[in-house]
């Protein structure tokens, strides 16, 4: 609860300091793939052939994906104007599939496919049933507290999507590479939080002065089995 | 037509024989070979049972398969948008794209989705490994049994979907029908009419021919390309709408090579048991036609040689034919004997006859007698066959038969005779032709009575005949008679002695006789001189060098009193 209390009094003054803000810079560093691959195929899969050509995919980082889908942010309430985001749903999914906006802001779900689609969540942070809409028909849903959303479709079981509510404005995804940067953080101690789908919440303790970067680094680890160790929510 | 005994008796036993070996074999054959065939059959319908009951136990897992695969919630969402959006086709896109979705993780070839009234709404069919949307309201697709596209056949089951316990339609599953995963030929018909078939070399509609003598739900024989086949209907399989399966067995393929072994047996016992019975028959009818045989045998010997022959020892020890060679026997003896008495009735009549002309004259009286007996003493000299001694020896006797047609007035004129009353004696061989001429059995001896008067120059009478041409037995009496005429008295002269008349024989020989028959019969002058001093009678003389056989036994008493 102090902590609660200082980091809502930090973020006041992060506000009030906004003129010495910092950014953070960070690098996510994931060894091993998270996501579990598809174990057993289709048949027909195989019948068919393969989808990408053979080696193809050669020079594509398969760890790339993984850091793409990670959301850092940082903890603590702050009031902040919402933003607009689409999620499409396109070929059969959701694109993009992860979502990562601040609490309050609108997100519409526009379908592409020529096919109807039933967007719907159960989360706990939100939960929705847009019911059946074809092609080029939208709906909107409007995100007020934070939280992870996991979006699915009714008719297509397959499709899944995250929209991550976060409770400020500070909030990124990484780039292929891993690196991202949380811009104008007002100088202050932060708990910098990394998130994975699979592999859950990462904490950090981070200091920002106005004097120069903070950095930070994020190994998401896992065991030689490639097994998730330490997974802390 | 006539056959041997031998033959007959051997066809007689053997055919019927065989006959009977033949049919028992065949018979026995067909029964064993009937009674494989059951076995086979039941076997054949037992494997069809077994196949029968995992087709059913994998239909059974199956459907618990299907029935999950309508439980498919997001199905269920899309089945829901189909029957609220009943004329988006957006909506029947999207159940399409679920569908085909469905198919290809799961390798289904058709599925369909309808509503709670089978009203088909949306479907997919696997054409050629493509998914393609069905266009349902005019394909009008089955709830349950076969669909047939073109030249694919799906078999089709139907689940109900069901939400909140409510039926709000049906899944309909079907997969490729392929006859060929079936290990036996297997025919689908529907009401009769025959759709799909794995049987080797049989057009669709012979089979439909043999297969309406079927009934329904029954197994049942039919011949189908030349070969026999057992079909039983699949009845642990019900598609409704009158769809049938059923399985085809070739009892051929199953029973041919333990028929052919079959066979092979029955032909080779068949042909030892045949060889057998022909040897015994063979044997029983040899023993049987021997002792026959030989009866036969003696029989025609004596054919040939006219004289039967008395069996001496029994050839046989059967009783029948014992009997019957003991009654041939005695046939024999009786024949002979009547044979003989005939002879001898014969012998008598000639001998008597000539006798009674001869008679006519004291001077020629048994002159015929002396005749024949020199003449059959020259033939044996010239070692004539019997036959021939036995045709000189009557024709001897006969040679002056034609005197009876010549007057006593000529014959016993003592002196010169006038040329016309020559001409009428030289008459007495064409008589003596004209007289025997007509006599059954006297044609032999026709050439001793007409030409006994020809000389071996040509200058006798009557046909003037002349050398080699005059027949032998002509000569020989020609001689004969000459010698007895010369050394016997005569009303115009005196008898000559024997040596003039050798003499005067020598000196007509090659002129008047046969230098060779001469030749001979001065040969037995020696005998006859010999006889004729022994006796000092030349009636006895002749009676003792005459070779007749059956007068030199002295056993003829017609011979003894006509000397």
């Amino acid at each position: 609860m102090t902590k609660h209390s200082l980091g809502v009094f930090a973020l006041i003054l992060i506000s009030a300091l906004s003129l010495h803000a910092n950014d953070i810079d960070g690098t996510i560093v994931i060894q091993h793939k998270l996501t579990k691959p598809r174990v057993t195929p289709a048949g027909d899969l195989y019948e068919r052939g393969a989808a990408v050509p053979l080696g193809d995919d050669q020079h594509q980082d398969p760890l790339a994906y993984e850091r793409t889908h990670v959301v850092i942010y940082l903890e603590g309430d702050s009031p902040s104007q919402g933003v607009t985001a689409e999620l499409n749903q396109q070929d059969r999914g959701f694109a993009p599939d992860l979502v990562v906006v601040p609490a309050g802001s609108t997100v519409s779900f526009p379908n592409l496919d020529p096919i109807f689609h039933n967007v719907f969540s159960l989360s706990k942070a939100k939960s929705f049933d847009l019911g059946n809409y074809p092609k080029d028909h939208t709906r909107t849903v409007t995100f007020p507290k934070p939280g992870i959303v996991v979006v699915g479709c009714h008719l297509h079981a397959n499709m899944s999507a995250v929209v991550f509510v976060t409770p400020n404005r500070w909030s990124t995804t990484a780039d292929p590479e891993g690196h991202f940067t949380l811009p104008a953080v007002p100088p202050g101690t932060y708990t910098i939080v990394a998130w994975h789908k699979s592999a859950g919440f990462f904490r950090q303790k981070i200091e920002v002065t106005a004097d120069h970067h903070a950095t930070v680094e994020f190994v998401i680890p896992l065991d030689e089995n490639g097994v998730l160790q330490e997974a802390r929510k | 037509m006539r056959m041997r005994l031998s033959t007959r008796a051997f066809l007689w036993s053997f055919v019927p024989f065989a006959l009977l070996l033949a049919g028992s074999f065949w018979m026995i054959q067909r029964q064993v070979q009937s009674a494989v065939r059951e076995g086979l059959r039941s076997s054949l319908r037992e494997a069809h049972e077994s196949m029968a009951r995992t087709r059913e136990q994998s239909e059974l897992q199956n459907s618990r398969f299907l029935r999950i695969v309508a439980e498919n919630p997001s199905l269920k969402a899309g089945l829901q948008l189909l029957l609220s959006e009943p004329k988006s086709g957006e909506a029947r896109l999207t159940v399409e794209d679920q569908l085909r979705q469905i198919s290809e993780s799961l390798s289904f070839d058709f599925l369909v989705i309808s509503n709670s009234n089978h009203t088909p709404l949306a479907g997919v069919l696997r054409i050629d490994n493509q998914l393609v949307a069905m266009d349902v309201q005019r394909m009008n697709p089955p709830f349950a049994g076969f669909f047939t596209f073109g030249d694919n056949t799906y078999q089709v089951n139907s689940f109900s979907v069901d939400v909140n316990q409510e039926n709000i339609g049906f899944l309909s599953i079907g997969e490729h029908f392929d006859l060929s995963e079936f290990s036996s030929p297997t025919v689908l018909a529907q009401n009769g009419k025959v759709l799909r078939s794995s049987v080797p070399r049989a057009p669709l509609s012979e089979l439909e021919a043999s297969l309406s003598s079927c009934t329904q739900q029954a197994e049942c024989e039919v011949r189908l390309a030349g070969e026999t086949y057992l079909t039983l209907p699949s009845d642990s399989i019900h598609f409704g709408n009158g769809y049938m399966l059923r399985s085809f067995q070739s009892v051929d393929s199953v029973s041919a090579p333990v028929q052919g072994v079959l066979r092979r047996v029955f032909v080779i016992a068949g042909l030892g048991a045949m060889l057998a019975a022909a040897a015994l028959t063979f044997f029983s009818s040899r023993s049987i036609v021997r002792p026959i045989a030989s009866v036969v045998a003696r029989l025609r010997e004596g054919e040939a040689t006219g004289v039967l022959p008395v069996f001496q020892s029994k050839p046989t020890g059967i009783r029948e034919i014992s009997d019957l060679t003991n009654s041939f026997n005695r046939t024999a003896t009786s024949l002979r004997e009547s044979q003989e008495n005939l002879q001898r009735a014969y012998v008598e009549f000639v001998e008597s006859l000539a006798s009674s002309f001869d008679a006519r004259d004291d001077y020629t009286a048994g002159h015929s007698r002396r005749v024949s007996d020199y003449s059959c003493a020259i033939a044996k000299g010239m070692r004539l066959p019997d036959s021939e001694i036995e045709i000189i020896r009557v024709g001897g006797l006969l040679h002056d038969v034609g005197k009876i047609g010549v007057p006593d007035s000529i014959l016993r004129k003592p002196g010169k005779l006038t040329s016309d009353e020559m001409a009428m004696l030289r008459q007495h061989p064409t008589i003596g032709r004209r007289i025997l001429e007509g006599v059954r059995g006297f044609q032999e001896y026709l050439p001793i009575v007409e030409l006994h008067h020809e000389n071996w120059d040509g200058t006798g009478y009557p046909l003037r005949q002349s050398g080699l041409k005059i027949p032998l037995c002509a000569r020989i009496v020609h001689v004969a008679d000459t010698y007895d005429a010369m050394t016997t008295a005569r009303p115009y002269r005196s008898a000559l002695s024997h040596e003039d008349a050798i003499r005067e024989l020598q000196k007509y020989a090659a002129i008047q006789f046969d230098p060779e028959v001469v030749q001979v019969f001065i040969h037995l002058e020696e005998i006859v001189k010999r006889a004729r001093s022994a006796t000092d009678s030349a009636n006895g003389a002749g009676l003792r060098l005459v070779s007749n056989p059956k007068a030199a036994t002295g056993s003829d008493p017609s011979a003894r009193r006509i000397v």
